[in-house]
């Protein structure tokens, strides 16, 4: 089966400055897919390449295995909701949900009808004659919603759509949009630099940097089994322990600092790899003596940050700075500049390789 | 100090007031010549006014002149706005400033290069000839209104029509032109008030043929000071003032006559 959206060798160049480079994506049809990367990583460029606001240096763009390319971007039947909204202020929020099935020639009273069913769906079923300025932002985002998707799209773009919205909102409007898009089943690309929105929305995360696609895999995915060092460090926290594999078979790195290391299962570590050894903070144990039947460390207690339900404790162990997450209750007996054990289980230990 | 900024306040507002104060009555007035304060009342210049084809022709040429030069301004302006705005080219500086330039130049000087200019042309003391060079005035000032407004512009909304399937053409008939169309009116209608009000430039190259009104005020005021003048200000003033207090005015009855009109359910069923 080929996918629905296909991006293949996609490159975009400002003069010498290379904002894309090389990349290559599958979706599937229905998927909803997330754009995750640091500031400047390509998420925009990318989204607007595959509207045609921008051309590509190289590559091509293919919906339902044809090229988009040469298409115009009023032509693409592409629905995007901006960072802003980018609503009509000289439009009622019906005549703005309406537009698009305007510019498609629909009957007014049939494209009214079907404007205002959009506005239901979204939650809006009584401000349809409300201008974009008598509206929340909540609400503006719901009509720029209801409006991206009133035709029928064959791809949904959302780029940062939450951005200007504050954190309750936020999360409720993360609900919104997973419901919506469900209910009609439109492919969805949705851009965000916002881990946990990425975590709880997403079929797929791409994780972005520097203009490359460092991993696309499902959220779990991206958490537990990084491909990457950069996906490792950026999504979540983590400790990251430089070793080298000395025995492949019984799943055996060698850190400088830290000694022998047994990993979790992984097909690409071999012998005289050197790797990065990914541990969790939620997955490291803190202890006032070592744990029998686990992999132990000394460490020293340098800072605790504390968050209510939990505390993440950052220490020294022989060098190596580390990360470990504490559940409330065990803070309290805790202090800076205490000596104490960290722990873990080989499975915790997941090794990268590139 | 604060009764002292007051003074200077309540004296600069009798100061602008005071032309208006003076000209308004004289203009009712039933001396024979302009003279203040006014000896008795009568509606006698209105009429004179409205039956004179000695001032009748003027107002009608200035109405062609000033119509002329918005339709013209506007013409150049819009193009050249969005060109300027919107895109970078060699040479973009350089026509920023030569669409400024005559805000620079005095007038008089303009006036003098225009007398030689389009008599070399053949077209000075000529309607035609006098919209040219009004419209060489008006259009630094239609541009810095028109610029400013695009400059706020946001092309988001470009992008989003675009996207919603509007091909550019209808972008910019269904989106921008709308948006931009306050500030489409008002730099026209400054247009409009600026060649209408013009008085340098027309005394040098209006002619008789295409004398405006001002100038025609310029040469009575000289010649007898006919209380027609005062009438002509007044009338002046009023059409300004409802420029000026129409556009809001009609936005407000405009929206206080739809609101109720269109509520939510006109939209459903
Ligand atoms: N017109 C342009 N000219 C030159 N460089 C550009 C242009 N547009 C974008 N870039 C560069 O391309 C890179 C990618 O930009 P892009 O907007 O795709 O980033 P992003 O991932 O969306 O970032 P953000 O999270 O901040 O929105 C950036 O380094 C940016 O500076
Ligand atoms: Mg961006």
């Amino acid at each position: 089966m080929t996918s629905y959206l296909q991006l293949t060798g996609i490159s975009k160049t400002y003069g010498t400055f290379a904002a894309l480079s090389k990349v290559d994506l599958a979706v599937d049809k229905g998927e909803f897919i997330t754009f995750l990367g640091p500031s400047g990583s390509g998420k925009t460029t990318t989204l607007m390449i595959i509207a045609g606001f921008e051309k590509a240096s190289t590559g091509d763009v293919l919906i339902d295995g044809g090229s988009i390319t040469a298409m115009a971007p009023h032509e693409r039947n592409i629905g995007i909701v901006f960072q802003n909204y980018g609503l009509f202020p000289h439009k009622r929020a019906i005549e703005n949900v309406y537009f698009p099935l305007q510019m498609r020639g629909a009957a007014r009273a049939e494209g009214l009808r079907k404007a205002a069913a959009m506005l239901d769906l979204v939650g809006l079923k009584d401000l349809g004659s409300r201008y974009p300025k008598e509206l929340s932002g909540g609400q503006q985002q719901r009509v720029a919603l209801a409006r991206a998707l009133v035709f029928e799209p064959s791809l949904l773009l959302l780029d940062e759509p939450l951005g200007a919205l504050d954190k309750n909102l936020r999360e409720q409007m993360q609900i919104e949009i997973k419901r919506i898009q469900r209910a009609l089943g439109v492919t969805t690309v949705f851009v965000t630099h916002d881990q946990s929105e990425a975590m709880s929305m997403s079929d797929r995360i791409v994780v972005f940097d520097k203009g490359r696609i460092e991993q696309a895999a499902t959220p779990l995915d991206i958490y537990h089994r990084p491909q990457t060092k950069f996906v490792a460090g950026f999504v979540g926290e983590s400790n990251l322990i430089e070793a080298v594999v000395t025995d492949a078979g019984s799943r055996l790195a060698t850190s400088p600092a830290l000694g022998e290391i047994e990993y979790a299962p992984s097909e690409t570590a071999a012998p005289g790899k050197p790797v990065m050894l990914m541990i969790r903070p939620e997955h490291i144990r803190l202890s006032r003596r070592p744990i029998e039947g686990r992999r132990n460390a000394a460490m020293k207690i340098e800072t605790i940050v504390n968050y209510g339900d939990n505390a993440l404790v950052i220490g020294n162990s022989s060098g190596v700075p580390m990360r470990v997450r504490v559940l409330g209750a065990d803070v309290v007996i805790l202090k800076e500049g205490d000596d104490c054990h960290i722990s873990w289980m080989p499975d915790a230990v997941f090794p990268i390789t590139a | 100090m604060n009764r002292l900024l007051l003074s200077i306040g309540v004296f600069a507002v009798i100061f602008i007031a005071a032309p208006l104060v003076i000209v308004v009555p004289m203009s009712f007035s039933n001396a024979r010549s302009l003279q203040f304060p006014p000896p008795g009342y009568w509606l006698g210049y209105y009429q004179a006014y409205f039956t004179d084809m000695r001032w009748l022709r003027p107002t009608w040429n200035s109405i062609i002149i000033a119509s002329g030069t918005t339709v013209l301004t506007m013409t150049l302006v819009v193009p050249a706005t969005f060109a300027l705005v919107r895109h970078r080219f060699a040479g973009k500086s350089f026509a920023d400033l030569m669409l400024l330039m005559p805000l620079a130049v005095p007038h008089i000087v303009m006036a003098v290069g225009y007398y030689s200019f389009l008599g070399k042309l053949g077209i000075v003391q000529t309607h035609l000839g006098v919209i040219v060079a009004h419209t060489c005035l008006t259009v630094p000032i239609a541009f810095l209104v028109l610029s400013a407004n695009l400059k706020g512009f946001d092309r988001t909304l470009e992008r989003a029509a675009i996207s919603l399937g509007a091909s550019p053409w209808r972008t910019f008939i269904h989106i921008t032109l709308p948006i931009l169309k306050p500030g489409l009116i008002v730099s026209a209608l400054f247009t409009f008030v600026q060649s209408f009000d013009e008085t340098v430039v027309a005394i040098f190259i209006s002619g008789r043929d295409a004398a405006t009104l001002p100038r025609k005020m310029f040469d009575s005021i000289r010649q007898e000071a006919d209380p027609v003048i005062a009438v002509v200000s007044t009338l002046l003033f009023l059409l300004v003032l409802a420029g000026i207090v129409a556009p809001p005015l009609w936005k407000a009855l405009r929206t206080r006559m739809k609101a109720p009109a269109l509520s939510s359910g006109d939209f459903q069923s």
